[in-house]
């Protein structure tokens, strides 16, 4: 289905859907884009920049209780309540790259075997409404995994900036249902204009880069620890890249003791940390930040992609590049792996 | 397992038993009578044991699933979680996420020769798989086991080792690193006395367990007797967290020692990249 | 010859004997730089300085803990080399140190503002003397480089390197701001105001520990009284309440050893204004203590010392 919605009419359309879901839009920040969750009257900020954070919080956030135990006067036994997430929520502007990082969680957070209630009933539950890009940045590279910055796939809804409105165009039928709201009108042609936006943003990236060899040549420098003390020597080990990224999903999971209750919390963790593989005899396998960057690395350009049909566990969307404090570059590191001779 | 992976179980503990210093088995029952009686689990899975208010922690079930009395977990007090554990009493709750992992090949190792070769706390997976192979007796050939750990008194299951050292039907051999008063049997470290008992590979299976050190030595010495890649089993330590091959830790390279594991073969652990 | 050639020679001269020297690179695209780990005379080629090279180098030095490293550092810097050998962490003749005469560096934050689409769209970068000619989605823009410098070249008293082996560039005669304006202004707000103000801001914070990790007296890092969980002073949980608490851990850890060089603030990818805490933080060390941390060699800081009677704390006369 297409259709097109004025500027206007996209903000009634966050109002709206804001009375009966948690919706999660970009607005300016003190300098800076987060996602926030929307009220009406905030002004949103739709095209100065991607935000700086991804949306993964709709379907992952940051903070998640997974149970709580309550402890009664002796008399009862202490009683186990499980906490699952609910209502609907929406997030209205985020990128196709942001979209599509719930992709990578899914084949992870339910297999044959287990499923992650958690997880799915937010997934199950989140309408993502996203926005084209207009041009790339210099960290971006989605067409080189696969994507694009017009990428339907992972949204509901994909938008695209035409004129003083957007035109709409439905990708499942959960999206179809939102465009069948009145604040839509007829897109007439302007389809074509939509098209010609998209296919000049992808122009913009020129060459994608082609990451196939990626995950051999990893493994092939698995044992190179002065390769990878050479790429890890500007890291700082924080977990910015981290927990900026759509597609990391790595978690922790700990307890806070409440006094008569206590609560287990699940909460991003992130590899780049010391303490992510530490076991209680002290020994660690991945002891440096080497290592850890070897295992960021290696997991989202090579053990991913092996395990689940070649797809690479990085959405492109540059964030890690620019957030982070040193200007680690993972394009830079893969190509080296890609490039080194023998 | 419950249908929500990250649910356990409520559990009482029935029993505390100090192995050694630093070591306490707990033997515990599911407080829902008919999950406890419908309970199963292979040799080698793993469970983790939850202090609510403090964390969780996994250990191997070393109890055989043959015997359904209670559930044994034996535990070495090292952190957080496994202090609070020595703390606790028969009678008191913990919580139990049950059975995650792989477990040892039972079918497969059916008609061969089993070697145990343990060191230490790594007695305890081995146990699992030890009473019930006992429990299972005539489907398997011949049985030695070798334990071994510094002293007497850091032997775990001292009062199971009477009974296994005079059964007739398996070879078990104990040994400590240095001679000690009143200590009858063999005085060696792990490796050498398994070159000793000399263990013939055809149709043999080797299952070993204990700390790093002693699996490497413990390694060379049965590629030394001959013993092939894929007839020596062992089973992996990591943090675990989820326990489900979702929170991204465990994982060497493109396996996840919560699922694709603990257990693995010497052959396995060559192909994967060299993170242990 | 310029700042950057006789940089270049002075590391030339020494880079035989060390195991790199640390100093900084063109970065992903041309508004950033990042740092350099030069090992040869082809990683010399790459060395760059100037309004770009923002990046604190002496973070790097405990890393390389019994090596001997060569490391380049602005005025600001070289105050936390200062710091880390006063507190022992760091040897003296284990570290060259190539000072530099620095003349400010940029502040991302306010290229951003100052630019009409976002520096994300950058597509060339021309640095002059005193300005920065920005060509960004297509449309060009002058900055006047005194308008995007960083809020501490403002106020920087120290801009030459006050300890080094090498000094290069052409000496400055400081004169900074008294104040910051930013400061002033929110030290001027109500109680009720800053609360709002850090109940709303913390509310962002995705506790990444990129301040933690960017500052280079934070030396804990892997083993962190944040992270601990035996004592449990920080819940994982990312309310608020325990992002600010983990605040107050990390500036009351930097009492006294804090040399504002700001790498927190500039790490922080949802841009937290953290230096608002550590400069009121570090004006209570001025005022208590008469002391501003990495200023001088041989200097201990007031917290990591005991003096049985203080001069400037009134602690008997009730």
């Amino acid at each position: 289905m297409e259709k097109f919605i004025t500027k206007d009419n996209l903000y009634r359309l966050a109002e709206e859907l804001a009375a009966t879901c948690r919706v999660l839009a970009p607005v300016a920040d003190c300098g800076t884009v987060t996602f926030r969750r929307f009220q009406p009257g905030m002004v949103l900020d739709l095209h100065s920049r991607m935000a700086a954070v991804s949306p993964k919080a709709a379907t992952f956030p940051q903070t998640e209780t997974l149970l709580v135990v309550k402890r009664e006067i002796p008399e009862k036994k202490p009683e186990i309540i499980e906490t699952l997430p609910e209502g609907k929520n929406v997030v209205l502007g985020c990128r196709p790259c942001g979209a599509r990082g719930k992709l990578i969680f899914d084949p992870v957070y339910e297999t044959d075997k287990i499923k992650d209630p958690y997880y799915l009933q937010r997934r199950r539950n989140t309408v993502f409404i996203s926005l084209a890009c207009d041009r790339p940045e210099t960290t971006c590279f989605c067409h080189s995994v696969g994507s694009g910055p017009a990428d339907p796939s992972g949204s509901d809804v994909l938008l695209t900036l035409v004129g003083e409105g957007y035109v709409a165009r439905s990708v499942t039928p959960e999206g179809e249902e939102i465009m069948k709201l009145a604040l839509f009108s007829d897109a007439g042609d302007k389809g074509k204009e939509a098209d010609a936006k998209n296919a000049k943003a992808r122009e913009m990236m020129g060459e994608a880069h082609d990451y196939a060899s990626a995950p051999a040549k990893l493994l092939a420098r698995f044992d190179d620890m002065d390769f990878w003390l050479a790429q890890s020597a500007k890291c700082i080990s924080c977990g910015a890249c981290t927990y900026m990224c759509p597609t990391c999903y790595c978690f922790n999971i700990t307890d806070d003791d409440l006094g008569l209750s206590s609560q287990r919390i699940r909460t991003w963790d992130n590899c780049m940390s010391h303490t992510f593989t530490l076991e209680g005899s002290g020994h660690n396998p991945r002891s440096t930040k080497a290592h850890r960057l070897k295992n960021r690395v290696g997991h989202k350009f090579s053990y991913y992609p092996d395990l689940h049909k070649g797809v690479i566990a990085c959405c492109g969307c540059g964030r890690c590049i620019k957030q982070c404090p040193t200007g680690v570059d993972i394009r830079q590191i893969v190509k080296a792996a890609q490039e080194y001779a023998e | 397992m419950n249908a929500n992976p990250y649910l356990p179980d409520m559990a009482t503990i029935v029993e505390v038993i100090q192995e050694t210093h630093n070591i306490k088995t707990f033997r515990i029952v599911l407080n829902n009578e008919q999950r406890m009686k419908d309970f199963t689990f292979r040799p080698g899975q793993v469970g983790q044991l939850s202090v609510f208010g403090v964390g969780e922690s996994t250990f191997v079930i070393n109890s055989s699933p043959t015997r359904k009395d209670y559930l044994q977990f034996s535990v070495m007090r090292v952190g957080e979680v496994t202090s609070r554990l020595h703390q606790l009493q028969p009678g008191d709750q913990i919580g139990v996420r049950a059975p995650l992992g792989n477990s040892f090949p039972v079918e497969d190792l059916k008609g061969k020769n089993i070697v145990f070769v343990g060191g230490g706390i790594g007695m305890a997976p081995l146990r699992t798989l030890f009473t019930y192979m006992l429990d299972n007796r005539k489907d398997y050939k011949d049985i030695t086991l070798l334990y071994g750990a510094r002293s007497p008194a850091d032997l775990t299951y001292k009062a199971e080792l009477p009974e296994w050292t005079s059964r007739k039907d398996v070879n078990t051999v104990l040994t400590i690193d240095n001679p000690s008063e009143g200590w009858e049997h063999k005085v060696g470290l792990i490796p050498n006395v398994l070159l000793e008992i000399n263990p013939k590979p055809k149709n043999t299976v080797a299952i070993t367990c204990g700390p790093p050190i002693m699996i490497k030595f413990t390694l060379q010495a049965l590629k030394k007797l001959g013993f092939e890649d894929q007839n020596i089993i062992t089973t992996l330590e990591k943090r675990m967290k989820c326990g489900v091959g979702i929170c991204g830790r465990c994982n060497i390279g493109t396996k996840y020692v919560c699922i694709d594991g603990p257990v693995f073969t010497y052959a396995q652990l060559k192909e994967l990249p060299s993170e242990l | 010859m310029s700042q950057l050639d006789d940089l270049k020679t002075a590391i030339k001269s020494r880079l035989g004997e060390l195991e790199c020297v640390i100093g900084w690179e063109q970065g992903y695209d041309p508004l950033h730089a990042t740092p350099l780990f030069i090992r040869s005379e082809a990683d010399l080629d790459r060395l760059i300085i100037g309004p770009l090279a923002v990046h604190n180098l002496a973070t790097y030095l405990t890393g390389w803990k019994g090596k001997k490293v060569g490391v380049v550092v602005k005025g600001c810097d070289s105050r936390s080399v200062i710091e880390l050998m006063n507190e022992k962490l760091v040897s003296r003749d284990d570290v060259v140190i190539f000072g530099l005469c620095c003349d400010g560096v940029v502040s991302q934050r306010k290229i951003r503002a100052a630019l009409p689409a976002d520096p994300g769209f950058v597509e060339s970068v021309e640095i002059g003397a005193d300005s920065l000619k920005v060509t960004v989605a297509g449309q060009a823009a002058t900055l006047r480089l005194a308008d995007v410098q960083a809020d501490k070249c403002l106020v920087c008293d120290t801009p030459d390197a006050i300890v080094s082996d090498f000094l290069i560039g052409k000496a400055h005669t400081p004169a900074p701001a008294p104040s910051l304006k930013c400061q002033d202004e929110f030290e001027a707000k109500s109680d009720a105001e800053k609360f709002a103000f850090w109940q709303e801001t913390m509310g962002r914070c995705i506790r990444c520990y990129a301040c933690r990790n960017a500052c280079p007296m934070c030396v804990c890092r892997d083993y962190c009284i944040a992270t601990s969980r035996d004592p449990l002073w920080v819940s994982q949980e990312n309310l608020p309440s325990e992002n600010m608490m983990f605040q107050m851990i990390h500036v009351s850890h930097l009492a006294g050893r804090c040399t504002e060089c700001g790498e927190c603030e500039r790490a922080c990818p949802v841009d937290i204004p953290l230096m608002l805490l550590r400069r009121y933080m570090n004006k209570q060390v001025r005022d208590v203590f008469k002391h501003e941390a990495g200023k001088a060699l041989d200097q201990t800081p007031p917290l990591l010392t005991f003096k049985v009677e203080e001069e400037r704390i009134n602690e008997r006369g009730w």
